[in-house]
């Protein structure tokens, strides 16, 4: 597979007016809503590093690299992408990037958006477009790379990406603080910690379904990943230990929290202001329902639900978690798996005339994964 | 809608000539429309002002209202026009050809600041620097930081991507805006991105920053702030070969040490700031220092630090010193903000680049830079942000010296194609405007530049705001398709903006910034 190779699966299907469902290892095909495709192209075998300077901290990869393959690669050289969408790492780097998919580390490293320095893509009628470059800073034409980010493999197909790197920390240790007492008790710790001088990698608030998942204790509980140079993190773990009490856990313990979601029928995704979570977390870390699992993150303003089982998940989307598909005023919903039938009036995020525009100028015949945003 | 008293001195403007200054007056009151030549200079420029261009009129609304009824009514006529903040562009980006400028300074209300999720809500013609004072008392910080900070505004910062020193360990104006409430060329108001969260769907807020003016214009931007860090500590480094500085900045990069901004000015630089009311006590005689800057939390940044010193003396710094204090500390950055200024002792014009290189690159760039510099007998001043491997090359020369002018241009496009074929990029931080678009298609194939038309053109279908900048017009095969290759300008004789030839302005020596 190579871009000559998608931009004439492309034309061919443009030329017959059929449609694609783009996948990368076909890991998060369960993700977004059912699409109406006759064809997969697949860009598993369109795999491997184009170039990396580790000097320059940038790699350019193709598309489907698998985020586990750029992390090998990487650490060769003392280096890692922060980038760690829940899910399986042997997910490819083009579908991270094609859905915006993130995880915990980005309330420190930033979004895919933040990473990404330039990309190649195919639009729907074949052309083969560049967006940003391969240095750290570019502002040379209108943001392609921006665009394609979260486009769901709707306005083109992504075959290479260029990403910012960083060294890998000297150290990295990942502290786990049982949020215990009543519901006040814990919001106030929760800010206090959120408030504090500390610098976390990452941090997430888990409530026992999950904590029982990853073998890490009974109770709610706060994670803190805490990284830097030796220093940074010693002096970082003792602010910690004034404010509560912690103990360390592997930080494989991410690993776990990312895998959760394998196999889950129902992920949803709720954002609003970070401190609003801060101050209703405890109420949200029940354990009155053990197939759903929560992890919040109050310093992006973040909350997941994932729900283990079907028919449950089905049962409860609306009456249990009194979820409003349209969301709120103060904050956004975002379904990310849900069963097929689920997603029947729930709004599209690109129904709105500028979507729609920049949908039918980069893949005229509707051939690129079609019904994928709900378009 | 507020209709201010006419200022009695403000000469009305002539309805024969220009029948809708008369109705821009309406909204904004006569006194905030110029339809004078001799009013209109102050706008034929930015702060590259080597290239000029004379604008129709120039408009000024105060109120987001008055806005929305300005670009509705030229949308009604049909008129192109070129959204301005401050001007303080490095670009030639706004610029109005014989078109209606609608200057935003005016609308500089910070709308709301929320401490608790580090966030504020400005309106576009808030100055940079007036953004971080309010913000400061609460431990807060407006991250992007260009070095025209104490005049560019928000506003300007979204259109252009603006980055600054610091963006090398905080990120550019893309990393810091969360939702912008923009008003489209046909007066259609759309708000893109969240003010609260993350917002599915595409990514139209990303597509907007950095497009120069030519999408429309921002009413409002809602920005990230970020908490203040525990310690800032600033190293000056200095060296007797440029060759040695390069390679240490290539050193503390590779080390995986994020600097909060590592800063990199030359020789000739360093002489002329000591020289001007900027000295800042750079050692005249280095060939090269290193302005870098460390900050986070006291004990990490204590252990970088001497990571930093040692890496420096290591790789043959004669003098490491770190400032002693915020006075000492803000006098060294004041001689790197002013540089640009201080060039003026040199010669009447500049002229200045902004590509980026990867930063492996920067000892064989600036060898090569000087190589060029020689061949031309051009004298290439290097102050820049070199831990971005962001090069700002410039040339203080005289635009009335036709043949020193040549060969400042020779040299300029050299060093250009030098860092484009060590695989950088035409412009980091400054934008593309009308300076650089003739080195799009050296960066961009047909394809992608046809692909940016398209996006233009999903914001802007008729191509009315900051019309011919970015992306040579040549380029967008739909426009090959309106008829006559011409838009319709209404009922006035406004026309679209020619393409310029890259080569055909003479920058001049920009103010101090």
């Amino acid at each position: 597979m190579s871009t000559e190779a998608v931009v004439s699966a492309i034309k061919e299907s443009g030329s017959t007016r059929s449609s694609l469902r783009i996948a990368g290892r076909s890991t998060w095909l369960d993700a977004g809503r059912p699409v109406r495709a006759d064809k997969t192209l697949s860009l598993r075998h369109d795999s491997g590093v184009v170039s990396y300077v580790p000097g320059d901290l940038t790699l350019t990869v193709r598309a489907g690299t698998p985020l586990s393959e750029i992390e090998r690669v990487t650490r060769e050289h003392d280096q890692w992408l922060p980038l760690d969408p829940y899910g399986s790492p042997d997910g490819t780097i083009g579908a991270t990037i094609a859905t915006a998919s993130a995880g915990p580390l980005a309330s420190s490293f930033g979004l895919p958006r933040d990473l990404l320095l330039g990309l190649e893509f195919v639009n729907g009628r074949g052309d083969v477009v560049r967006g940003g470059g391969k240095v750290v800073k570019n502002v040379a034409g209108f943001d392609l790379s921006r665009l394609l980010t979260g486009s769901w493999g709707t306005l083109g197909v992504i075959t290479e990406v260029t990403l910012r790197l960083y060294a890998l920390p000297k150290a990295d240790r990942t502290f786990a603080v049982a949020l215990k007492g009543s519901k006040k008790e814990v919001a106030s710790l929760v800010r206090a910690i959120v408030m504090s001088p500390l610098t976390p990698f990452a941090l997430q608030l888990l409530n026992p379904p999950v904590v029982r998942a990853l073998d890490i204790g009974e109770h709610p509980v706060c994670l803190i990943r805490l990284g830097g140079n030796e220093a940074a993190v010693d002096v970082q773990l003792r602010a910690l230990s004034s404010l509560a009490d912690s103990k360390e856990v592997d930080t494989a313990v991410w690993d776990g929290l990312r895998n959760l979601e394998n196999g889950a029928e129902c992920v949803i995704r709720i954002s609003g202001l970070p401190a609003s979570f801060r101050e209703v977390s405890a109420a949200m870390l029940s354990d009155e329902y053990p197939w759903i699992s929560e992890y919040i993150d109050p310093v992006r303003g973040v909350l997941r639900l994932v729900l283990r089982a079907p028919d449950d998940a089905a049962a409860s989307e609306d009456s249990v978690l009194g979820i409003d598909p349209a969301g709120r005023p103060d904050e956004h919903v975002v379904f990310e798996k849900l069963p097929g039938e689920s997603w029947d009036g729930i709004p599209s995020a690109v129904s709105d005339s500028l979507s729609q525009g920049v949908k039918k100028a980069y893949d005229p015949h509707n051939i690129l994964n079609p019904g994928i945003l709900g378009d | 809608m507020t209709q201010p008293t006419p200022a009695p001195t403000q000469a009305s403007t002539s309805p024969a000539q220009f029948p809708v200054a008369e109705r821009l007056a309406e909204i904004v009151g006569e006194r905030h429309v110029l339809s004078r030549p001799s009013e209109l200079l102050v706008y034929n420029s930015d702060g590259l002002p080597g290239y000029r261009r004379q604008p129709r009129l120039a408009v000024f609304p105060g109120t987001r209202e008055e806005t929305v009824a300005v670009v509705r009514l030229l949308a009604a006529e049909g008129l192109s026009f070129v959204p301005r903040g401050a001007g303080t562009g490095l670009s030639g980006g706004a610029l109005a050809d014989d078109i209606v400028v609608i200057g935003l300074h005016r609308l500089k209300k910070i709308i709301s600041l929320d401490v608790a999720n580090r966030r504020a809500t400005v309106e576009p013609g808030v100055v940079n620097l007036r953004l971080n004072k309010h913000v400061a008392p609460h431990g807060l910080l407006y991250a992007p930081d260009p070095s025209s900070e104490a005049a560019c505004t928000i506003g300007g910062n979204v259109a252009e991507n603006a980055g600054g020193p610091h963006c090398l360990k905080y990120g550019v104006t893309l990393n810091h805006v969360l939702a912008i409430t923009v008003l489209l060329p046909s007066g259609e108001v759309v708000e893109l991105g969240s003010k609260v969260g993350e917002r599915d769907g595409y990514d139209l807020r990303g597509a907007f920053i950095g497009s120069e003016g030519c999408f429309g214009l921002a009413l409002d931007i809602t920005v990230k702030l970020t908490p203040k860090p525990q310690t800032v500590r600033t190293l000056l480094a200095d060296f007797t070969s440029i060759d040695q500085a390069a390679h240490v900045t290539s050193a503390i990069i590779a080390s995986g040490i994020v600097p909060a901004a590592l800063e990199f000015m030359d020789g000739p630089t360093i002489r002329v700031v000591e020289d001007s009311i900027y000295a800042a006590s750079y050692p005249r005689d280095a060939e090269a220092i290193l302005l870098i800057e460390l900050d986070g939390l006291e004990a990490g940044v204590s252990a970088d630090l001497e990571a930093v010193r040692r890496i420096c003396l290591d790789g043959g710094a004669r003098n490491v010193k770190v400032a002693r204090d915020d006075a000492e500390r803000m006098k060294l950055w004041q001689g790197r903000k002013k540089a640009f200024g201080a060039m003026g002792r040199l010669a009447p014009h500049l002229i200045v680049q902004d590509a980026v290189i990867p930063r492996t690159r920067l000892p064989e760039i600036l060898a090569t830079i000087r190589a060029i510099s020689e061949k031309y007998g051009v004298v290439v001043c290097n102050v820049f942000h070199a831990g971005d491997g962001n090069l700002h090359p410039n040339i203080a020369y005289s635009a009335d010296d036709p043949a020193e002018s040549e060969r400042v241009h020779k040299a300029m496009t050299e060093i250009m194609q030098a860092c484009i074929d060590a695989g950088g990029s035409i412009t980091g931080e400054h934008g593309v405007g009308l300076d650089k678009m003739g080195y799009m298609e050296a960066i961009f194939s047909e394809s992608s530049l046809n692909a940016m038309c398209e996006l233009r053109a999903v914001f802007d279908p008729e191509r009315r705001s900051n019309p011919g900048k970015v992306v040579p017009v040549h380029a967008c095969k739909e426009w090959h398709a309106v008829p006559g290759g011409r838009l319709r300008t209404g009922t006035s004789s406004l026309t679209d903006a020619p393409e310029p030839r890259p080569v055909e302005a003479e920058p001049s020596h920009p103010s101090a910034r």
